[in-house]
């Protein structure tokens, strides 16, 4: 007997916002940083705004199969067999993600605070608590989501407003950074950070809310990382110069080092690693209870839980090939320049084959 | 053979564990479900209105009168098949016989009153022409002996007397003689006929008189129930300076007559049902009728009656009885001792569960939020009760994680002390030869075993352990070189934190949590307390009381006023909490203090 699950509109926003924002905790800053030089910040800018548009392209062929997830669409749309192979593609692509993530999180928990932790200790924490999360279901997750919300956006606010007295806005020019040629390659290639906002296609028949309201949480998720994004990326560059801010292996845990309030408030990074494991933990969760659930409807069986020991196992086995952290990062920056083909055009392509076959039977 | 059966036993368990089974719907009750009506739910209401009809036996005695020689002659044949000497009775299938001597063997054989010293049976004589046999039951103790000799023996034996010749011929000897008893000789309040045993039996339990006459197949009983019980005293766990200062006792009318007397409404209801097969303990439901979701009413009627077990004792059995996450920190059930508290329930279509015999009473649905609350929130004025709530929610905090922090900090992120502070902790811990984590440990045991030693011991010496552990303990461990001072003030700041939680269940609750995030934090420092928070997060907004999410209104989001963490003026709280689902949402208009022209916020008062 399936549960009945009751998930609103709040809960699903700052789900997804959550997801797309924890990449700010990783290697994000870094990265657009070396892609725009002092212009990082516009490219997470357009960024944003290209995937704002497919975002509302996508949602919007959506809502032409009302209470269909991306899976069932796929598979009606192409057959049993291209089909399956499509979601199976799907499933893959959303595994090698949670498992690089997953090494990542452990990655920079050893850099921050544990420093002689062995590494597959805090990948087996990891799985574990993502596994005890997602078992209890999306209800839990995206509840938990919504009640830590607003800490989580307290404790970045915090950061970067605690770091004024090191703003320097003369690091943020010249404002066209790398140039314009490159910040539109790369603004389009970064559409790659908000891919998490196509999370919602294949889990759209646990809401109660209608299309319309699934478009608007995406469209506000989106809105509201990038501005966040942005927020962080130039306080980034205006508290550390350009050299050195490529070189940080963990932007936002140099940030929040840098505080330095007087000769009690210092050194608190510990205090702000607290919020973003907490994250890390809810992106792992839902990462892994998403995977689950493609895998589930791609197979079409009538219950996920039994899933989760393999799946975990399979997550926790692909997080520890890397050889090491660089080779972890090296993964990431692949899925951040391909990543898009699979989370905006695969997802655009089968609705739009699908419309038209919608269209022809009509 | 014997091995072979052990080890197929083995690998079952190992089956059981390793494969899947389907999922049962363990609670099977969602409040704001529509459709999810369970047929088991209706089979106990069922049971539910049999019991209403059982009781009705005053209809019964009407037909009786009509045909009493026929009634006799079947209830005899009834004795025949349920009764021979030397075997045991079946109460539930017996009835009262004409005969007096039977009854009184009856009585002999159901109470044991041989052995049994307590229940006493006083033969006597109504003052009829010719007089008639009769005789009482009660049980010393339970009943006012007042009320036994001044409305039932004396108008029966000696005012009778007074009556006049002529109308004393009147009296009608046979199967009427009790409604003539009843309405003519008994003053009590409550008299009731009654034929069957066991309804006898329990009201005889539970304070009544029995009056049995000779040749009448009708038992009327006296309400004469008069046992020694405790006033009405203050809260002992939750006391307040503002507000009322009246607390349950161990008295169910009592109790139903404090909420009674604080919530004069007609529409109040007290249903009363049975828990507890050997001690057939009374158990109140009340609630507003025209508030509270009738789904909810009977879904806690279908939890209370499903129980089968043989005692119910307190309010703290039955409320494991009925709650749906047995292994959770956090109670799903609220237990209160002021009636204030309940009619505040109340009003909001919560059902309160009155148990007889403890002066605990059992609030249900409720939400993490109202188990935070203290009643004293709402006497003070706003900023101050939202002060009030402040100081609470820091103190769970404290309560939960400050060792753990403690720990933490201590033994892998020293970078944030400050270095006059981080040489001072090193220098006190110079002469202790354990790690953190032993000291912290040994600390909080030693803090545990004092407040359980205080708890358990006599009034007077309790307060002396207080001294002697907090003060005298805590130094001499210091001075010994066995505890670093830092840790003692930790310890004492946790403990005085886990004590201003106003819930006695939750603060249980989190002081146990407070271990495993202390283990956490020596294995992981703070990753492992951000671990374990998530974890406890994902527990609790999984949980749900009476079909309600656990940390509603905020985790499912639902319309509410303002009155969760922090709370608004009284006359801003316009509407009823949206998750308990009432038959009316509307508390109070948008102005409602009516006296206000042009309020504030620019809304004008329409009267």
């Amino acid at each position: 007997m399936k549960n009945k699950v009751y998930i609103g509109y709040s809960e699903v926003a700052t789900l997804i916002s959550i997801m797309i924002g924890t990449k700010a905790f990783l290697g994000y800053p870094r990265l657009v940083t070396q892609l725009g030089m002092t212009a990082g910040w516009i490219i997470v800018f357009f960024s944003g705004l290209i995937s704002l548009c497919l975002w509302l392209l996508i949602s919007s062929f959506l809502a032409c199969f009302p209470k269909k997830s991306l899976t069932a669409i796929t598979e009606s749309t192409f057959g049993s067999i291209i089909g399956t192979v499509l979601n199976i593609v799907v499933f893959t692509f959303s595994i090698l993600v949670i498992s690089n993530s997953l090494r990542i999180f452990s990655e920079v928990v050893i850099i921050t605070a544990l420093t002689e932790t062995p590494v597959i200790v805090l990948t087996l924490v990891f799985i574990l608590a993502a596994w005890i999360a997602a078992y209890y279901g999306i209800e839990a997750i995206s509840r938990s989501a919504y009640i830590s919300f607003p800490f989580i956006i307290a404790s970045v606010i915090a950061v970067l407003i605690l770091l004024y007295p090191y703003y320097d806005f003369k690091q943020i020019t010249p404002i066209w950074g790398s140039g314009i040629l490159s910040i539109g390659k790369n603004s389009f290639l970064g559409i790659s950070a908000f891919g998490e906002v196509i999370l919602l296609c294949y889990i759209i028949h646990y809401f109660q809310f209608d299309v319309k309201k699934v478009k608007q949480a995406g469209a506000f998720s989106i809105i509201l990382v990038t501005i966040f994004f942005a927020a962080i990326v130039i306080v980034y560059q205006m508290v550390l110069p350009v050299p050195t801010s490529i070189e940080t292996l963990v932007p936002f845990y140099q940030l929040s080092r840098s505080i330095n309030l007087g000769h009690y408030f210092q050194r608190v990074e510990s205090i702000f690693v607290m919020f973003w494991i907490f994250t890390a933990f809810l992106r792992l969760s839902m990462g892994l209870f998403v995977s689950t659930i493609i895998f589930q409807d791609t197979l079409k069986l009538p219950y996920y839980r039994p899933l989760l020991p393999a799946i975990c196992l399979l997550v926790f086995s692909l997080s520890l090939t890397p050889a090491d952290m660089m080779q972890t990062v090296m993964y990431e920056d692949i899925k951040f320049n391909y990543g898009w083909l699979v989370t905006f055009v695969l997802p655009l392509f089968i609705l739009v084959v699908a419309l038209i076959l919608k269209r022809k039977e009509e | 053979m014997g091995n072979d059966s052990s080890r197929k036993k083995f690998w079952n368990i190992i089956a059981n564990i390793v494969t899947f089974k389907e999922e049962k719907c363990k609670e099977g009750f969602v409040l704001n479900d529509e459709g999810n009506e369970s047929s088991e739910g209706k089979q106990n209401k069922n049971i539910y209105n049999v019991k209403t009809k059982n009781s009705r036996t005053n209809k019964v005695e009407g037909n009786d009168l009509k045909k009493p020689k026929q009634v006799h002659k079947t209830q005899g044949c009834r004795k025949k098949e349920k009764y021979d000497e030397g075997k045991s009775l079946v109460i539930e299938e017996l009835f009262v016989e004409p005969n007096l001597k039977t009854n009184k063997e009856y009585l002999d054989k159901i109470y044991s009153l041989s052995k049994n010293k307590d229940i006493i049976i006083r033969e006597f004589y109504i003052a009829l022409d010719p007089p008639l046999q009769a005789f009482v039951l009660f049980i010393d103790g339970l009943c006012d002996k007042n009320i036994i000799n001044g409305s039932i023996l004396k108008p029966l034996m000696v005012l009778l007397e007074e009556v006049k010749e002529q109308d004393r011929k009147k009296v009608p000897i046979g199967g009427n003689i009790a409604e003539y008893i009843r309405t003519h000789l008994l003053p009590g309040h409550d008299v009731r006929i009654l034929d069957k045993y066991r309804d006898i039996l329990d009201n005889v339990n539970f304070g009544g008189t029995a009056l049995f006459i000779e040749g009448s197949s009708k038992c009327l009983v006296v309400e004469t129930k008069g046992w020694d019980r405790r006033t009405v005293g203050r809260p002992e766990a939750e006391q307040v300076i503002m507000g009322p200062h009246e607390a349950f006792n161990e008295t169910l009318r009592s109790n139903t007559g404090l909420i009674r007397k604080a919530l004069r409404n007609e529409k109040l209801i007290t249903e009363m049902v049975k828990a507890g097969s050997r001690n057939n303990t009374d158990v109140g439901i009340m609630y507003l009728e025209d508030l509270a979701n009738p789904k909810l009413v009977d879904e806690v009627k279908r939890r209370i009656t499903s129980i089968k077990t043989d005692y119910v004792g307190a309010a703290g059995v039955l409320e494991q009885f009925i709650e749906e996450d047995p292994f959770m920190i956090s109670p799903q059930v609220l237990t209160t001792e002021r009636p204030d508290r309940v009619v505040s329930f109340l009003v909001e279509g919560h059902v309160a569960i009155i148990i007889d015999g403890g002066p605990q009473i059992l609030v249900v649905p409720i939400t993490l939020f109202s188990l935070l609350h203290s009643p004293e929130d709402y006497y003070l004025r706003m900023p101050y009760g939202n002060f009030l709530r402040l100081l609470r929610i820091a103190a769970i905090f404290i309560a939960m994680l400050t060792p753990g922090i403690y720990v933490s900090v201590v033994n892998f992120h020293q970078e944030m002390i400050p270095t006059e502070l981080l040489l001072a902790i090193a220098a006190s811990h110079v002469t202790v030869p354990y790690p953190t984590i032993f000291e912290v440990f040994a600390m909080e045991f030693s803090f545990e075993l004092i407040r359980e030693a205080g708890v358990r011991v006599p009034g007077v010496i309790g307060n002396t352990i207080g001294i002697v552990g907090g003060l005298i303990l805590g130094q001499a461990a210091v001075q010994a070189g066995i505890i670093s001072p830092i840790l003692i003030i930790v310890i004492a700041v946790t403990g005085l934190a886990s004590f201003a939680i106003p819930n006695y269940s939750l603060s249980f609750g989190l002081r146990g949590i407070r271990f495993v995030f202390t283990i956490l934090a020596a294995i992981f420092g703070f990753f492992g307390i951000s671990g374990g928070l998530f974890l406890l997060l994902i527990s609790l907004v999984s949980m749900k009381s009476f079909g309600v999410p656990f940390l509603a209104p905020i985790a499912p989001k639902t319309r509410t006023e303002p009155d969760v963490v922090l709370r608004g003026p009284v006359w801003s709280m316009e509407e009823r909490v949206d998750y308990l689902e009432p038959l009316d949402r509307h508390r109070q208009p948008e102005v409602s203090r009516g006296w206000i022209k042009k309020p504030r916020g620019g809304r004008k008062n329409e009267e």
